[in-house]
């Protein structure tokens, strides 16, 4: 590979004089080799490190291990049949399913799109403000917290004035849903999927719903022909209703689980 | 001893050595010459790991073991809605960079207060003019409502089968962030046009920025450049809804769906 008249890395040494006279140490302008690498067989092994690791290392190492040594103890123990393939199979049946329902979709798009072309008003008119301002219907809830001026709280002691700005009070009630949406996971635990699992949490959410789509309403209250002070306490009453119509139907049906079930056992072992 | 490498593994002799058809030949020259120089049998055993991988022996599904596929199928297209949303998205993205080929976010050109601006007047000329404008218009708007539709159930469907409890709270939280960035996305895109509705919509987004205390006026020059809507306006929101925005979704929906493909789907019961 390499040529005799050469000198390889392995026989060049320091001591060894150049033909000009100096030494390979004096002539090198690379500022000799890297001090920070530690010769091979200092390198630690990595059982050594782990020796030697302290402090929040060492946890870190000792938490990897458990739960390492509890996914291990999981699968010994499961009682899951094991089998060659993972789930429904991707193709074909999966992918024409998801292509079947993508093109569904595509297509539904493509058709509204050509049947219902966007509205396109007047230019941007600064000076005259319409008498109808609306965002996009996907706002209409957002937009209709902004309407929330009659229960903006005033205090006697301002002298009838309110304590906030009612833009301020629709930002806080924006922030208000937004938290709570946030905090559900860490609220709600458990291993309960099925809504009648859980009526309340199912109520919840039907309420929430209704209150998006009267909040909604009380946004484009004008095409309504009802009085403000009707439509606002529908939009928060209907909520209360319907959160309670769906507990109660919930309840109802666990009831009827509970009902068969019973059935059930009552008939393998008949009262004496 | 001659200066010339030598050569240790002669793979054009090794390939002289064999008997090959000629698409045999082919392939493995060019196979070859590539890996000659991409060293791609690295990435192809990389590949190899990946395939054993995915075959694994896979203990049964939650929805195989209680035998729920028979009744489950009905169910189906509510679990494809965060799929459908992306690919409303993605419909959206296409239609959107087209029309960026015409659009002009300028508010010049308005000579008295209500002329038609330059933002305005493209709107028009894509509408008009443009070939096939009108439809392409018309299916990005519809691209925006169908992904903002598919996200809220999407969110419901979640939310009533309980898929977001533990492990799955972090993937919930940037659900959420992701709510409201895509209304933010649906906010900016509704002014662009620069008609009526859009001006007024983000005059209430300015004095909705401006009774935010501590950081309203902040908030109001930053996302709106101003106090007052103008030129500085509508720039921030184009380049909030062509530039900012599809940036920061696409990655979260990456991560998104990266940790349901991590996690797996929370089956169900």
């Amino acid at each position: 590979m390499t040529d005799d008249t050469t000198p390889t890395a392995d026989d060049r040494t320091d001591e060894q004089v150049r033909t000009d006279g100096g030494t390979d140490e004096a002539a090198r302008t690379d500022g000799g080799p890297p001090a920070t690498v530690p010769p091979d067989d200092e390198t630690p092994t990595w059982s050594e490190r782990k020796e030697r690791s302290q402090g929040l290392a060492q946890l870190t190492y000792q938490y990897f291990e458990r739960s390492r040594r509890e996914d291990e103890d999981l699968r010994t123990e499961s009682t899951y049949v094991e089998r060659d393939v993972l789930g429904f199979p991707t193709w074909p049946h999966e992918t024409i399913r998801n292509l079947a329902i993508t093109s569904f979709f595509l297509g539904i798009i493509l058709l509204v799109a050509s049947i219902l072309p966007s509205h396109f008003g007047d230019p941007a008119n600064p000076g005259s403000t319409p008498a109808i301002i609306l965002p996009d219907w996907y706002l209409y809830w957002s937009f209709g917290l902004l309407k929330l001026d009659p229960i903006n709280p005033d205090l006697a002691v301002l002298g009838g004035n309110i304590v906030m700005s009612n833009e301020l009070l629709g930002l806080i009630a924006h922030g208000a849903i937004f938290g709570v949406i946030t905090l559900v996971p860490f609220l709600n635990k458990g291993n309960a999927r099925r809504p009648v699992e859980e009526p309340g949490w199912a109520a919840l959410g039907v309420a929430g719903v209704i209150l998006a789509i009267t909040l909604a309403a009380l946004a484009i209250q004008n095409f309504f022909p009802v009085q403000l002070e009707l439509l606002f306490s529908l939009v928060f009453m209907l909520p209360v209703a319907g959160g309670v119509v769906t507990y109660a139907v919930l309840k109802t049906m666990r009831e009827g689980y509970m009902y068969d079930l019973n059935r059930r056992y009552y008939m393998l072992r008949p009262p004496k | 001893m001659s200066l010339k490498k030598q050569d240790d593994m002669d793979h054009n002799a090794w390939l002289k050595s064999q008997d090959l058809t000629a698409i045999e030949t082919v392939f493995l020259t060019t196979l070859i010459w590539l890996d000659k120089r991409l060293r791609i049998v690295d990435y192809l055993e990389l590949l190899e790991t990946m395939y054993y991988r995915a075959n694994l022996q896979m203990p049964k599904s939650h929805t195989e073991q209680y035998d729920l596929d028979n009744k489950f199928w009905y169910w189906y297209p509510l679990y494809s809605l965060g799929s459908l949303s992306i690919i409303a998205y993605l419909l959206a993205a296409v239609s959107g960079a087209m029309l960026g080929f015409y659009y002009a976010p300028s508010t010049a050109g308005a000579v008295a207060q209500g002329d038609p601006t330059a933002a305005y007047d493209s709107m028009v000329m894509i509408m008009k003019d443009v070939q096939f404008g009108f439809m392409l218009r018309s299916i990005h708007r519809w691209a925006a409502q169908f992904m903002v539709a598919a996200v809220f159930l999407h969110m419901l469907r979640v939310y009533f089968t309980g898929a977001y409890k533990e492990p799955r709270e972090v993937n919930w939280i940037l659900g959420v962030v992701l709510i409201a960035l895509t209304l933010l996305f649906g906010f900016s895109g509704y002014v662009l046009p620069w008609k009526q509705l859009s001006f007024w919509a983000a005059q209430i987004g300015v004095e909705l920025a401006l009774a935010t205390p501590l950081v309203g006026e902040w908030a109001a020059q930053l996302l709106f450049g101003g106090f007052t809507l103008g030129q500085a306006t509508l720039v921030r929101m184009y380049i909030l809804h062509v530039f900012v925005l599809p940036f920061v979704v696409t990655s979260l929906i990456a991560i998104h769906v990266g940790i349901v493909w991590v996690q797996g789907i929370a089956e169900p019961h």
